[in-house]
């Protein structure tokens, strides 16, 4: 397991549970997957290349980590159940797609376009509640 | 409406398994805004979306191709379910607005992280040459 290449050991351990954590937070604030914040974590901090990250990344994603912060939203009824089902096949078949075409394109670009978006909905959004 | 929650969750996979990412992120601010949803609702139906393995068949790819530190994936994924237990329980009595303004700026940050990654990137290939 693991690669040795890097600083493999305990402390290199913590840092990345640590990071695991910190990433938690948002994904339990926001009701992402946390996979967003840590593929460039793992990146900057842990210097993995753009393809290792992202396959790391998906591990992490694949047992149900957001369970615990799900069970907080649906005891408060914040979850639409049936559009949770329709969007979820989906999700999984495109991912199959996005990450067959992962291998032939170069993803940087892709993942600065992806960013450039981002920032804008982001903007957009921040602006949008504090305005009204 | 169901015709675009479905064409929708499609186009979030290919981006889930083109940057290796859950999808959250993208799921949130359409859910929103193209189907009108609030911004609690929204989080929580994208936190049931993400519990089943839907990024199984993107990370079979990157294994093939031997992209996957598994020791760092496992580490990382018990952080996560700690964390998000502890993070759902802080968003919750956030009022919605200003949840929204919140998500936003989660948003800011993480496309200037991305971007910054993107960089770093084309620096060092720059180098190899």
């Amino acid at each position: 397991m693991g690669n040795g290449r890097m600083g493999a050991g305990i402390g290199r351990d913590a840092g990345i549970f640590l990071v695991g954590c910190i990433c938690g937070v948002a994904s339990g604030l926001f009701g992402v997957g946390g996979g967003v914040l840590l593929v460039p974590l793992l990146a900057l901090l842990f210097s993995f290349g753009q393809h290792r990250a992202q396959g790391t990344s998906l591990v992490a994603l694949i047992p149900p980590t957001g369970a615990l912060a799900l069970m907080a939203y649906a005891r408060e009824g914040f979850v639409s159940w049936r559009t949770g089902i329709l969007l979820i096949p989906g999700v999984f078949l495109g991912g199959v797609a996005g990450g067959l075409l992962a291998k032939k394109i170069q993803p940087q670009r892709m993942r600065q376009v992806f960013a450039g978006i981002l920032f804008a909905l982001g903007a957009w959004q921040a602006l949008e509640a504090w305005w009204r | 409406m169901t015709l675009i929650t479905i064409l929708l969750g499609l186009c979030v996979g290919v981006l889930v398994g083109l940057l290796g990412i859950g999808g959250g992120v993208v799921l949130v601010p359409a859910m929103v805004y193209l189907l009108g949803m609030d911004q609690h609702l929204a989080q929580g139906t994208s936190l049931f979306i993400l519990l089943p393995p839907t990024g199984l068949g993107a990370l079979r790819e990157y294994w093939k191709q031997g992209q996957v530190d598994w020791r760092a994936g496992i580490l990382c994924a018990l952080g996560i379910l700690l964390g998000a237990y502890g993070g759902g329980l802080a968003a919750l009595p956030i009022p919605s607005r200003h949840l929204k303004g919140w998500f936003g700026w989660f948003l800011v940050a993480s496309a200037i992280l991305l971007w910054r990654k993107g960089q770093l990137e084309g620096r060092a290939r720059a180098g190899e040459r």
